[in-house]
């Protein structure tokens, strides 16, 4: 029946056999997906290609052919090749952004590090510095130390 | 960079023949047919290793096909043409189904990874930059959509220079991306043309024949087609 042909076979202009390798790929809907994997690929080592896969690897073996066919014709020098290299450098932008956050990332724990060691000895030399009778709840949290407690702490 | 004549051709058409010279191509020799004067294929492929590299460029595009594409390039560009062609019918004999999209995927893989991490970092990083951080919040990773052609870079967001040093860096295994996101190239649609000019014509042309030096060590003023065997894997 003529007017359930594939779009290969209205492109090629010939009968659409029942069996035909191209008719579950290339819906006549969309002329131009097979116009392109023709012009590049051809016909024949297309059919050749489908048939040496088995079905089930055949719709995304005609996708890539497709994908591949259109970028080459796209780009007739370099075809797929420019956006792999396109990718390629976006990794490396990208790469590059994460070693520099990661960078700023250690110096802000280095600086909070540090601020928490000069705290810790500030804290440490202020202790040594008061008299044991001062050591008491009520002292240290007139200093803003420690809960409110009636207990009294002694350091010899 | 343009095309360089073979050392063991004679001149313009290089080769190894230009016609009864130095005998035919290795384009016509694996087509078995006289090699003329001006042959197209000639510069590209030599009568030793080019035959071969060249059974691989007929098995998938056909020379037909080829010789009619060549024709519509400029002189100066064909050479790299040539290079990409045969990388993209050395990947689709490797892997017959996926051919060299399975490279693209991978990548897009690898970027959407590295930014979904610099995304977290950035947060992060943001956290620590308040100066009354709000409730401890992880940003939550996000998974990546599907990769479609709707994703792959078109023309407009194209960088204008390339650094090709790290071009040909290990990448994820095809495979690895398969097993993780079943790929779906239905979903492609349009791709933007990465036709681009000055300074990254020549570094993709850089490129291209980086790609295949990788393969294999062309010999000079030929495609350095390399068999599959030498290819890194990229097939499943």
């Amino acid at each position: 029946m003529i007017s359930g042909r594939c779009a290969a076979c209205k492109y090629l202009r010939r009968r659409c056999p029942s069996h035909c390798i191209f008719s579950p790929y290339f819906p006549p809907n969309d002329p131009q997906r097979f116009a392109c994997v023709h012009r590049i690929y051809g016909a024949s080592n297309v059919g050749k290609m489908l048939l040496k896969l088995p079905p089930h690897l055949r719709a995304q073996t005609a996708d890539t052919l497709y994908m591949e066919a259109k970028c080459r014709i796209q780009d007739p020098v370099y075809g797929c090749v420019g956006i792999i290299s396109h990718l390629h450098q976006q990794i490396r932008i990208a790469e590059s952004q994460l070693a520099k956050t990661q960078a700023e990332i250690a110096v802000f724990n280095s600086i909070a590090r540090e601020a928490q060691v000069q705290e810790i000895e500030a804290d440490s030399n202020f202790f040594k510095n008061l008299l044991p009778e001062e050591i008491t709840a009520a002292g240290l949290r007139s200093y803003g130390y420690g809960s409110p407690s009636t207990q009294t702490f002694k350091f010899n | 960079m343009s095309a360089n004549p073979s050392s063991s051709g004679g001149s313009g058409g290089g080769g190894s023949s230009i016609g009864g010279g130095g005998g035919p191509c290795g384009a016509c020799k694996f087509l078995r047919r006289k090699c003329v004067p001006g042959c197209i294929f000639a510069p590209y492929f030599d009568s030793e290793q080019g035959a071969a590299h060249f059974a691989a460029v007929h098995k998938v595009f056909g020379a037909s096909n080829v010789s009619k594409l060549l024709l519509h390039i400029p002189v100066h560009k064909r050479l790299d043409a040539v290079v990409t062609i045969c990388y993209e019918a050395q990947a689709r004999l490797r892997d017959p189904v996926y051919g060299c999209v399975a490279h693209i995927f991978a990548l897009q893989q690898q970027v959407v990874n590295l930014q979904a991490e610099l995304s977290y970092l950035q947060a992060h990083l943001a956290t620590l930059e308040l100066p009354s951080p709000p409730p401890h919040q992880h940003p939550t990773m996000i998974a990546p959509p599907p990769l479609s052609i709707a994703d792959l870079p078109s023309a407009s967001s194209m960088p204008v220079t390339y650094d090709l040093s790290s071009l040909f860096d290990p990448v994820v295994q095809p495979s690895w991306v398969m097993q993780q996101r079943p790929m779906d190239p239905r979903q492609l649609g349009g791709s933007g043309s990465l036709s681009a000019s000055g300074s990254t014509d020549q570094l993709q042309a850089l490129m291209a024949r980086e790609l295949l030096h990788r393969h294999g060590s062309p010999p000079p003023g030929t495609v350095p087609c390399s068999t599959p065997s030498q290819s890194p894997p990229l097939s499943k």
